[in-house]
C-alpha cells in the first residue's frame, strides 16, 4: 500500500516513515507543508495521505485545509489527519466532507504499530477513523444532564464508543472478546434507545451516531 | 486727555466754526444747511474718532491719519470762500482728504499698510489728489464759468492751456477710478482671507470703506460724463465718508468690547463651569469659535486635551497661535487660537488671568483622565503581554517537548514490535527512546525556568542573577549589594529587567561586555544594565521593553532607557521597596 506523509517536524516525519515502513507500507512521498503535500499526492497518486494538522506557514490548521483540498481533488484517496490535540470541532469539520476514507487521530496513537496499520488500512478501504479521546469527549458531553445516552449500559457505552471510532461490528467484537452476534444485539439496543433509525451500512451508521452525539 | 489732544480738539472746533462761517458768508453761492452739516459731521467725526484712537491705541497711526483727514475735509470746504486765497487753497486740496480715507480703511486695524501693493495704492492716491490735481489747476483746469459764486481768478493758475489741463483732468479721473476699484478689490480679498474672529472686528470699517470706494468711483465717473447725476455722488461720498469714522468707532469698540466681556466671564466662571463649558466660555469671550484649551501635564512633560489625550502644539506662524497660560509662574495650560487675537494680547491676558483658577481645575481633571487613560492602556498591554506569553509557551511546548515525547513513543512502539523477533534491534530502539526522553526533559527544564526561575524563590535575587549571568553567552560583570531578601514581585521584576536586558544585549550587541548592578538606596532598589555595544535601541519597537516598563510602573517604579547610537545601551529601573 502506497502512502504519502506530510509533517513539518523532521524527527516526527522520520519516525513516522520508519514506523510505516516497519508495518509494511510503502512511503512514496514526504512533505513539510500543505502545498508540497498536494504536489506529492498529484505526482505519486498514493492510497493514503497522512497529514499533520499544524504546518507552516501559519502553524494553525494548514493540514486540515490541505486534507479537504485533497478530498476534492482525489475522491478515492484515504486521508488520515494527525494532531497533537484532540479537538471535536476539527474532527467534525473534516467529517463534514463525508466519512468515507477519512481519519482523525492523536499523534500519540501512532506509537501502537498495530493501531497505526489498522487505521491506515481502514481509511484506505473507505472506512473512517475517529480518535477515542474525541469520541470520549462527545459521549461525556452527552452524559451531562438528562440525555438518552444515560440510559445506555456500561457495555452499550463501550460498543457505542468503538462504533463511533469507525470500527466494524467484527472489530468491535474482537476488541471486547464477544461474538459479532452479541455486538449486533447491543447495536440494535443502542440505536433504539437513542432513537436512531437502524441501518445496515457501517459508514452511514457511524455518521448517524456521530451526528447524534454532536447534536445538542 | 493730553495737551496735544486738547490743542487738536480746540483747533477742530475753531476750524469747524470757521468753515461754517465761510460757507454761509458766500452770498452768491449760498450753501444749504445740509451741506454745512455734512462738512462738519465728516470733519468732526474724523477728528473725534482720531482723538479717541490716540487715547485707546497709542502708537497706532490711524488716530493721526483720521485727525489729518478731518482737517483736510475742512480745508476742502474753503473752496466755497469768496476770498481768493482761501478759495485757491481749498480748491487745490479739495479732494486731498480722500487719500486720508483710503489710508484709514487700508491700514485698519493695525495702523500700517501691510504690503507694497497697499503702499503703492496709497502713494498713487496722494499723487492724484495732490500734485496731479494741483497741476491741472496750474494749467488752467479751473473753469470760472462752471463755478457759481467763485472768485473769477484762481491765483495758482499760471498758464491757461486747456489741452494740457484736459489731459491732466482725464489722468486724474482715470487714476481715481483705478485707485478706487483696486482698493475695493483689496477689501474684498481681505474679507475672504479673514478668520471669523478678525471678520467680526474689521467688518464695519471694511464694508463702509468699500462703500466709500464705490462712491469715489461713482463721483469720478459722474465728473467724467459731465455730471449727469448732478451733485448726488458728492453727497453720497460725504455721507459714506462720515460713516467711515463711525464705523471705525464701532470697529474699535468691537476689539475692545470683549474687555467688558471679561467681567461677564468672571461671573460665568463663578458658577463652576461643567465639562467643555470653560472652552465655550473662553471662545465666546474672545470671539474665537475655533479656540481650544490644552492642559499641561507636569509629570509627562506634554499637553493633553480635556479628556487627557496627548496633543501636539501647532507651530507658531501657522493657522493657529499658541498662548501659554501660567499661574504662579507655573505653566498650567495653553490656548490654541486664531492668530488675529495677537492684536489683542492684553485682552487674552486678562481672560487668562480671570479663568486661571477654572483652568487649573480643569487641568487637574485632565491630568486625572490622562492617568486613567495611561493606566487602562498599560493594563491592556499587560493582559496582551500575558496572552502573547501563553501563546509562546504553547508553541514552545508543541514544537519542543511534546514533539520529542511523541517521537519517543514512536521509538518505544518500534522497540515493542521487535522485542521478540529481534531483541538486539529492540534494545537499540530502547536506548534511542531514553536519549529522546532526556532531551525532552532538558527542553521542559529550560522552558519552565524561562516561565519562572525556581532559584529566585528558593535562594533570592542575587543567586538567580548569578545563575542568569553564568548561562549568558557574553561576559557579564555582576555587582549586587542587597542587605536582605525583597518582596517577591520586586525580586521577580528586577530579575526580568536583567534577563530581558541580557537577552537584548545578546541579540543586538553580542560582542559587548555587560555590567549588571543592583543596589538598594533610600528605600528604592535600583537595577542598572549597561553594555558597550552599538546602542540605538528603540523602546517603542518590540514588546519586550514596553512590557518591562509596564511591569516596573505597575510597581510604582521608573524605567529609563538610554541608548544613543554608537555609545552603548543603559537600561535603568528603580522600584520602591518599602
Amino acid at each position: 500500500m502506497r502512502v504519502v506523509v506530510a509533517e513539518d517536524s523532521v524527527i516526527l516525519r522520520e519516525g513516522l516513515v520508519r514506523l510505516l515502513t516497519e508495518v509494511g507500507f510503502d512511503v512514496v512521498g514526504q512533505a513539510g507543508d500543505g502545498a508540497e503535500l498536494l504536489k506529492q499526492v498529484d505526482t505519486h497518486d498514493p492510497d493514503v495521505a497522512i497529514v499533520d494538522i499544524r504546518m507552516p506557514p501559519t502553524h494553525t490548521d494548514e493540514g486540515l485545509r490541505a486534507a479537504k483540498e485533497l478530498r476534492h481533488r482525489h475522491p478515492g484517496l484515504g486521508v488520515l489527519v494527525l494532531s497533537q490535540y484532540a479537538r471535536p470541532s476539527y474532527a467534525f469539520e473534516l467529517l463534514s466532507e463525508g466519512t468515507d476514507g477519512i481519519g482523525y487521530l492523536l499523534k500519540d496513537r501512532v506509537s501502537d504499530l498495530g493501531e497505526l496499520a489498522e487505521s491506515v488500512r481502514r481509511v484506505a478501504g473507505g472506512g473512517s477513523v475517529l480518535d477515542p479521546s474525541v469520541v470520549a469527549q462527545l459521549v461525556n458531553r452527552r452524559r451531562m444532564g438528562n440525555d438518552p445516552v444515560e440510559e445506555l449500559t456500561e457495555r452499550e457505552l463501550e460498543v457505542l464508543g468503538l462504533m463511533a471510532e469507525g470500527r466494524s461490528n467484527k472489530a468491535v467484537a474482537d476488541r471486547l472478546f464477544i461474538t459479532e452476534h452479541t455486538v449486533e444485539k447491543h447495536v440494535q439496543n443502542i440505536l433504539a434507545k437513542l432513537q436512531i433509525p437502524a441501518t445496515t451500512d457501517d459508514h452511514r451508521r457511524v455518521l448517524a451516531v456521530l451526528t447524534y452525539l454532536n447534536s445538542s | 486727555m493730553g495737551r496735544r489732544s486738547i490743542i487738536v480738539a480746540a483747533a477742530s472746533l475753531t476750524s469747524g466754526v470757521g468753515v461754517a462761517w465761510v460757507m454761509f458768508a458766500n452770498e452768491v453761492r449760498t450753501s444749504s444747511v445740509l451741506d454745512v452739516i455734512l462738512v462738519l459731521v465728516v470733519g468732526w467725526s474724523f477728528i473725534g474718532a482720531g482723538l479717541l484712537a490716540w487715547q485707546l491705541k497709542p502708537g497706532n497711526s490711524i488716530g493721526t491719519a483720521m485727525i489729518v483727514t478731518g482737517f483736510l475735509r475742512f480745508l476742502a470746504a474753503l473752496a466755497q470762500s469768496q476770498n481768493v486765497v482761501l478759495f485757491a487753497g481749498g480748491h487745490a486740496l479739495e479732494v486731498a482728504y480722500l487719500a486720508g480715507v483710503i489710508y484709514v480703511v487700508l491700514a485698519f486695524p493695525r495702523g500700517r499698510l501691510e504690503n507694497t501693493f497697499h503702499r503703492g495704492l496709497f502713494g498713487l492716491a496722494i499723487f492724484a489728489v495732490g500734485p496731479l490735481d494741483i497741476a491741472r489747476l496750474v494749467f488752467g483746469g479751473h473753469d470760472p464759468q462752471s463755478c457759481v459764486g467763485c472768485p473769477t481768478t484762481l491765483v495758482i493758475e499760471v498758464v491757461n492751456a486747456p489741452g494740457i489741463a484736459r489731459a491732466l483732468e482725464l489722468a486724474l479721473f482715470g487714476l481715481g477710478a483705478v485707485v478706487a476699484v483696486s482698493a475695493f478689490a483689496v477689501l474684498i480679498r481681505r474679507w475672504q482671507r479673514a478668520s471669523p474672529r478678525l471678520r467680526f472686528a474689521i467688518a464695519p470699517v471694511l464694508w463702509v470703506g468699500a462703500a466709500s470706494f464705490v462712491a469715489v468711483f461713482l463721483m469720478v465717473t459722474n465728473h467724467f460724463l459731465e455730471e449727469p447725476a448732478g451733485d448726488a455722488p458728492h453727497v453720497l461720498l460725504d455721507v459714506v465718508t462720515a460713516s467711515v469714522a463711525f464705523a471705525f468707532l464701532v470697529g474699535l469698540g468691537r476689539t475692545r468690547l470683549a474687555r467688558s466681556a471679561v467681567a461677564d466671564l468672571v461671573i460665568e466662571l463663578g458658577n463652576t463651569p461643567g465639562p467643555g463649558e470653560l472652552r465655550a466660555a473662553l471662545a465666546r469671550t474672545l470671539r474665537d469659535p475655533s479656540l481650544d484649551i490644552v492642559y499641561w501635564l507636569p509629570g509627562g512633560e506634554r499637553y493633553v486635551d480635556a479628556d487627557g489625550r496627548p496633543i501636539e502644539l501647532p507651530l507658531e506662524g501657522g493657522e493657529r497661535s499658541v498662548t501659554v497660560v501660567r499661574r504662579d509662574d507655573h505653566i498650567i495650560a495653553a490656548l490654541l487660537h486664531d492668530p488675529a487675537l495677537r492684536e489683542d494680547a492684553q485682552l487674552v491676558e486678562s481672560v487668562c488671568a480671570a479663568a486661571g483658577l477654572a483652568m487649573e481645575n480643569e487641568r487637574l481633571q485632565a491630568e486625572l483622565r490622562a492617568r486613567l487613560e495611561e493606566l487602562s492602556a498599560s493594563r491592556t498591554r499587560i493582559v496582551e503581554a500575558a496572552q502573547a506569553e501563553r501563546r509562546r509557551i504553547e508553541r514552545d511546548l508543541h514544537d519542543g517537548s511534546q514533539q520529542r515525547l511523541v517521537s519517543v513513543a514512536m521509538t518505544l512502539g518500534l522497540a515493542d514490535s521487535k522485542l521478540t523477533s529481534d531483541p538486539v534491534d529492540a534494545q537499540t530502539f530502547l536506548r534511542e527512546a531514553r536519549t529522546g526522553l532526556t532531551e525532552a526533559l532538558e527542553d521542559l527544564r529550560e522552558l519552565s525556568s524561562g516561565i519562572y526561575p525556581g532559584i529566585l524563590t528558593e535562594r533570592g535575587l542575587a543567586p538567580a542573577l548569578e545563575d542568569l549571568a553564568a548561562r549568558c553567552r557574553m561576559p557579564v560583570e555582576l555587582v549586587v549589594s542587597l542587605p536582605q531578601r525583597l518582596p517577591d514581585q520586586i525580586e521577580t521584576a528586577a530579575y526580568f529587567v536583567a534577563s530581558e536586558a541580557l537577552t537584548n544585549a545578546a541579540k543586538h550587541a553580542p560582542a559587548s561586555t555587560v555590567q549588571v548592578r543592583v543596589d538598594q538606596v533610600d528605600g528604592q532598589i535600583a537595577i542598572q544594565v549597561r553594555d558597550d555595544g552599538p546602542g540605538g535601541a528603540d523602546p517603542s519597537r518590540g514588546s519586550g521593553l514596553g512590557g518591562l516598563r509596564d511591569r516596573i510602573e505597575a510597581l510604582g517604579g521608573r524605567f529609563t532607557l538610554t541608548s544613543p547610537p554608537g555609545a552603548g545601551t543603559i537600561l535603568e529601573a528603580e522600584i520602591p521597596c518599602g
